[in-house]
């Protein structure tokens, strides 16, 4: 039944020869330099990526404005995001990531609202710069508890030239220099989320950071102090994050940006140490706090236990006795648990196959996670992701794991389909595809409304929902009793 | 520590615990530079007001929480109503991520749409060669029998023009050159999704009758018995249009759904995975020059569409999303007006259970005050069963209502005494419903998913019904048509009602006494 | 509709265009044609003349004013000139803000909807300078304008703008129905000027459909908000606006696919006709004072 290493690489070469067979010659050249199969020792995975998608193959990826307002600015809870342009896109991206928050929503933090400037077809042939102007106002007045507003540029804002930035300038003056960022992450630009990613941590960098001289002089700093970066708090994965980080002894004075607000942004600079978790989307600006405030940063991985006590460590590393001896006591804390987790799901999902397809980190960072309790992810691929997140999952993976880039949904599903996983793991688009191909899958985006994933609490839910997912009675009934199988 | 491997804890008790509450605490004291409770009740009571109201009723530019979407969603949702068909959305590829992500959130299906993956070098160069490759891959990859183009604001800014785009696509061999290729300009910022749906149902049929763009012979109408339906953009279609293809059936009537998405939105789980299933033939499309007449349900979905098919030649009529005894009446009447054909006695017989179910429950709506939003035609439905029931659809709003709706919508309420107080508000959005429900409350509110922040907020009670329902399962595949439909309604409205009353007598040794057993 | 003409006007900025076009469409209008001018133009100045007006309010300026073209009936932007022309203007956004190519589109399409093209012979598009964007494009789409006509002059930059429309056209040639009607060549009295643009006809492969002198005249009538044809209805200068709608009137469904030329063969043109010299490369690139040292 399980194959060698070397019949894994020959059936994923046959694979991909099957899957770019039913392509025009020109896409099936394109294609194919992003389908492949992890070799070991190799320093990356082999595929090119960051891309243009190819029109007409049904790409999983979105746009800038995805990355912007969706990812990055959209979970900042005490700022007000305008989706700037027509309803659409606003519309669909309402409160659907669940970056949890505490706040009074309406009145002092606003996430899961939508504020859009509703663009009409005057609009775009007169331009919305007056409207945007007024809009600005009326926020001002209906919500006087915004701490700062965001401009998220849709698609027509570059294309008929309106000057936000200017507008910005003009009504952060009148209104006593309050924080007003504006933010080109227009759909077109870029090949993916991940210019929406970039672009809003530059905003960051020139409308908040340099702007701000120092607005929280009354911050006290200690020698303890870090900020999470790159965690979006789905279903509370910075909650369950932090808390490890405050019980080792830390001070997370900043979280960005899920449950984060404009004054934990600002005061950032003053951190002793960012701690990275999603580099994908975060890196920009861990680099530039780190040139320009000094500010040095480090990855971690707060999936499964594994990768959860060598992270703990390595940001003790930074610190003190005090710190390390802490995150050796937070480790021993919660050792039982995690014993006990994984005494009762391993047994269940001992060996089970996984092929993963998601953004960010998690085609890699949640493997740890998966082979803590037993099982193997046989493919694996990033919708958005650059060569440096391929160079890193080699760290993840093993030899002869299938590799597919910006996947189609055609490729996808016969992957899929030849491969026979126990579990995808994907996100909205992809989940009920598989489902009706009887293949368990579980959303790997917004953790299928479940999570938090991160942490050691996180992680029983983790362990919990795998479970769920692949041994449901319900995949013993997609067959129908009375036709047998031929 | 609080979670444990036996009893796993989730989101929604876990962050109850009391390291979690310390967490918060901490975090807000220290670092979020929050504005002080006091402010913030302040605030949050000062916007419950009448004069915060009026300040939120003088906007006019802001929109906050709108109940509409963009045209090209409606677009998409067109197109897959047809047998073999595969939307194909020319401009900006993130569109199509949140289209398809839009819809299996409500549907629970997958949602199978192409974009043409405009970037930055086709905003200054238009979106030619996007069309040229990608109608290719796509006919390629996805084996359709019919590529249905719409677009994105993107392209319509820069101007792109479909026809030219796909003939030269056509010409340089990405597709043969007799593939129905059908498509409608959807710019996102005219309209909303109804007037997406309009115009791809109107460019599909323009397609078939009047020649293919310019290459065949447009088709002349022999005139036959048979009558076509068009449901509209509707968050019940699986379930609507069974039941209405079960109406049909019933008067023996030969009839096409035009646009029937019905089975593509309700999959089975079998193994295998159906990226086209069910929806209108291409024959049965171009045969419909020949029917007789054109129903729609939604007047608003088809405001282009009805008179296109009129100038062929064709009766048309329109409903909008006709909810209850008396709606249902009429469209039955209407069936059996144009068809010559009697009323089934199995539907009459079905009438008089839905007004027996009425007469048996109305004691406890009668009277109660509602709210309504959602798209224009739904609202009228809704407002009007509500009439029926004796209650009162206090505020009716649609974001992507116009005033000639407004006016429809006075009409209703003035044709009813239960219509006396009630107000309409057309172009608002959730934000003014907001200073309706805290300056004007209701009893209850129906709504989409969205609403559940007003229900939270303001304490009104929501009744999901509506587009998108996200945060519940399965409303989708129960019909809102036919006296079946009215009678889903009814008892959606009545569970809540009892729930309602239930909870607030549940307290022991204060309320309970009326927490009846039997009501 | 079939027997309607739907012609358009396009030409570099500050040709002459608009005069051309509404002198032309007043003859046309003399001979019992009935006429609707689109003015596709943000300045809004392409009915000035029929309507002895200086700018009529526009589709777009009412629609942003009523909320939107939803808003809006053909008779609140259809105004009556000179021999019961028909005058739209399109309208746009200021210089520098917005999008006047999405502004052409959203005009077209309200007067298609609302009827425009009902009981009139001729509609006539009159274009802003350069084919620059799609939006600029909409007057040759298919079942839109089936003959352009180019106004030009026998200078360089005329001629390239001439030839650019061309290569517009051509685009949109082979998917719907737009043909090049000919060139018209406003007289500015630039070196073999004729000449120039007979053979630049003939490289495109149409024809100069007239040349039109030059006339002072012409000032004199505008000066007064009117066309030559009703200014001097017997000038010397209306008789050749006459000549030109009859042979436009004429030319229905004799229009052409353009051959557009490369940059190069524009400038051999040029110097075949002694207009340009051969460019010494040496010198290219030099300020004068160093060409003098």
């Amino acid at each position: 039944m399980s194959l060698t290493v070397e019949q894994t690489k020959e059936r994923n070469q046959a694979l991909i020869k099957e899957v770019l067979d039913v392509y025009p010659d020109k896409t099936a050249k394109r294609r194919a330099k992003h389908l492949g199969t992890f070799e070991e020792g190799k320093s990356d995975c082999g595929v090119k990526s960051n891309v243009k998608s190819i029109p007409g193959v049904m790409t999983i990826r979105g746009c800038a404005y995805a990355g912007s307002k969706g990812v990055v600015w959209g979970p900042i809870k005490d700022m007000i995001h305008i989706s700037h342009g027509p309803v659409g896109c606003g519309q669909y991206s309402w409160a659907s990531r669940r970056n949890y928050y505490i706040g009074t929503t309406g009145i002092d933090t606003f996430v899961t609202m939508q504020f859009t400037s509703d663009f009409q077809e005057k609009d775009i042939v007169f331009g919305g710069d007056k409207k945007l102007e007024k809009i600005i106002d009326e926020i001002q007045d209906l919500f006087p508890l915004n701490h700062g507003i965001t401009v998220q540029s849709e698609c027509p804002i570059g294309l008929i030239g309106d000057d936000i930035e200017a507008v910005s300038k003009k009504k952060s003056k009148e209104y006593d220099g309050k924080t007003i960022v504006p933010v080109r992450c227009e759909g077109f630009r870029g090949v993916s989320q991940s210019l929406g990613h970039h672009i809003a941590n530059d905003s960051i960098r020139d409308w908040v950071f340099d702007k701000a001289g120092d607005k929280h002089p009354e911050f006290k700093s200690t020698p303890y102090d870090v900020a999470i970066i790159g965690d979006y708090n789905i279903g509370g994965d910075a909650w369950s994050s932090r808390i490890l980080l405050e019980e080792m002894g830390l001070r997370v004075i900043a979280q960005w940006s899920g449950d984060g607000s404009l004054a934990e942004l600002e005061n950032t600079p003053k951190a002793k140490l960012n701690v990275l978790h999603c580099y994908r989307s975060m890196n920009y600006i861990s680099r530039h706090l780190e040139e320009k405030y000094g500010v040095p940063w480090v990855e971690y991985n707060f999936f499964g236990p594994t990768k959860i006590a060598e992270s703990l460590r390595t940001i003790a590393s930074y610190f003190d006795d005090k710190i390390k001896e802490g995150a050796e006591r937070v480790i021993a804390k919660y050792q039982p648990l995690m014993q006990a987790v994984i005494d009762k799901y391993r047994p269940r999902l001992e060996g089970k196959k996984v092929m993963l397809f998601v953004g960010g980190l998690r085609p890699r960072h949640v493997i740890g996670a998966y082979e803590d309790l037993g099982m193997e992810i046989v493919g694996t691929g990033y919708e958005f992701g650059h060569n440096d997140d391929y160079q890193r999952t080699t760290h993840y993976v093993k030899d002869g794991t299938l590799i597919y880039d910006d996947v189609t949904g055609y490729e996808f599903e016969k992957f899929v389909e030849a491969i026979q996983p126990d579990l995808v793991g994907s996100g909205i688009k992809e989940k009920y595809v598989f489902q009706k191909m009887g293949v368990p899958f579980r959303q790997m985006h917004s953790w299928d409304y479940s999570g938090p994933y991160h942490g050691y609490d996180g992680f029983a839910i983790f362990a919990r929902d795998m479970d769920m997912a692949i041994n449901n009675p319900v995949w013993g009934l997609t067959k129908t009793p009375w036709k047998k199988a031929v | 520590m609080s979670q444990n491997a036996e009893k796993v804890l989730d989101h929604f008790n876990l962050f109850r615990e009391p390291e979690y509450v310390e967490l918060f605490e901490n975090k807000k004291k220290e670092f979020e530079f929050a504005e002080s409770a006091d402010k913030v009740e302040q605030v949050k009571e000062w916007a419950k007001t009448w004069e915060y109201r009026e300040k939120n009723f003088k906007r006019e530019a802001l929109t906050v929480n709108p109940a509409k979407a963009c045209q090209p969603l409606g677009a998409v949702f067109a197109a897959v109503g047809f047998e073999g068909t595969i939307p194909f959305v020319h401009g900006s590829q993130g569109c199509v991520a949140y289209y398809r992500s839009h819809f299996s959130r409500h549907f629970k299906e997958p949602s199978s749409c192409v974009s043409s993956s405009m970037t930055e070098d086709a905003a200054v160069f238009g979106g030619l060669s996007n069309m040229v490759d990608g109608l290719a891959n796509t006919y390629n990859l996805y084996k359709p029998k019919m590529i249905s183009v719409s677009t994105t604001c993107m392209a319509e800014v820069i101007g792109d023009d479909l026809n030219a785009f796909i003939k030269t696509a056509k010409e340089k061999g990405s597709i043969p050159q007799d593939f129905n290729v059908p498509f409608a300009h959807t710019p996102a910022f005219v309209g909303s999704h109804v007037t997406g749906y309009d115009n791809v149902m109107k460019g599909i049929l323009w397609h078939f009758w009047d020649g293919k763009a310019g290459t065949e012979a447009p088709l002349t109408r022999v005139p036959n018995e048979s009558i076509n339906f068009i449901g509209g953009f509707d968050g019940y279609t699986v379930g609507n249009l069974r039941e209405i293809k079960r109406i049909f059936e019933a008067f023996s009537v030969d009839y096409t759904i035009l646009g029937d998405n019905s089975d593509v939105w309700d999959t089975p789980c079998d193994g295998e995975f159906r990226m086209y299933d069910g929806g209108t033939t291409l024959e049965a499309t171009a045969n419909a020059l020949n029917a007789k007449a054109t129903i729609s349900m939604q007047e608003y979905c088809t405001e282009k569409t009805l008179p296109f098919i009129a100038e062929h030649g064709q009766e048309t009529v329109a409903f909008n999303h006709p909810i209850g005894v008396a709606a249902t009446d009429q469209f039955l009447m209407e069936i059996s007006r144009l068809t010559g054909k009697p009323i089934p006695e199995a539907l009459e017989k079905e009438r008089g259970r839905l007004v027996d179910a009425i007469a048996d429950s109305t004691a406890h709506i009668h009277g109660q005050k509602f709210a309504i939003y959602g798209d224009p035609d739904l609202c009228l439905g809704l407002a009007g069963f509500l009439l029926e029931l004796g209650a009162e659809p206090t505020h009716v709003l649609a974001t992507n209502g116009n005033k000639a709706w407004a006016a429809k919508v006075q009409e209703l309420f003035d044709s009813s005494p239960f219509g006396k107080n009630c107000h309409v508000y057309a172009g608002k959005d959730l934000w003014h419903m907001r200073s309706l429900l805290f300056t004007e409350p209701v009893d209850f509110l129906i709504g989409n998913t969205y609403g559940k922040y007003l229900e939270r907020d303001t304490g009104t009670p929501l009744i999901r019904i509506g587009f998108p329902i996200f945060d519940r399962h399965h409303h989708h595949r129960y019909p809102v048509w036919g006296y079946q439909g009215a009678m889903n309604v009814l008892v959606w409205i009545l569970d809540k009602i009892f729930d309602e009353i239930d909870k607030n007598t549940i307290v022991p040794a204060k309320t309970d006494y009326s927490f009846d057993i039997i009501r | 509709m079939s027997d309607l003409r739907q012609i358009a006007f396009y030409g570099k900025g500050g040709i002459g265009k608009s005069t051309t076009s509404q002198n032309t469409l007043a003859a046309l209008a003399e001979m019992g044609q009935r006429i609707l001018i689109v003015g596709c133009d943000p300045k809004a100045d392409s009915t000035r003349l029929i309507l002895h007006a200086k700018a009529q309010d526009t589709i777009l300026s009412l629609a942003a004013a009523a909320g939107s073209v939803e808003d809006l009936e053909i008779e609140d932007v259809m105004k009556v000139g000179y021999r019961d022309i028909k005058c739209v203007e399109s309208g746009g956004p200021e210089p520098g803000v917005g999008c006047a190519g999405r502004g052409v589109i959203t005009s077209i399409n309200f007067l298609e909807e609302e009827g425009a093209y009902e009981d009139i012979d001729y509609v006539s598009y009159d274009v802003l300078g350069d084919v620059v964007c799609g939006g600029f494009a909409m007057p040759i789409r298919e079942n839109k304008a089936q003959e352009i006509y180019i106004v030009m002059s026998g200078e360089m930059m005329a001629m390239y703008a001439a030839n650019n429309i061309s290569k517009g056209i051509l685009k949109y040639a082979n998917s719907g129905g737009v043909r090049l009607g000919g060139l018209v060549c406003n007289e500015r009295q630039t070196d073999k000027e004729l000449e120039l643009a007979e053979a630049l006809a003939g490289k495109l492969g149409t024809q100069l459909i007239h040349f039109v002198p030059r006339d002072n005249i012409v000032q004199h009538a505008e000066l007064r908000r009117m066309t030559v044809m009703e200014y001097a209805p017997d000038s010397k200068q209306a008789d050749e606006y006459r000549q030109l709608a009859r042979k436009i009137h004429a030319n229905a469904g004799k229009g052409i696919i353009p051959t557009p030329i490369t940059m190069d063969e524009l400038e051999d043109l040029l110097m075949a006709h002694g207009i340009m010299k051969q460019i010494d490369e040496s010198q290219v690139g030099k300020t004068a004072s160093e060409l003098a040292a």
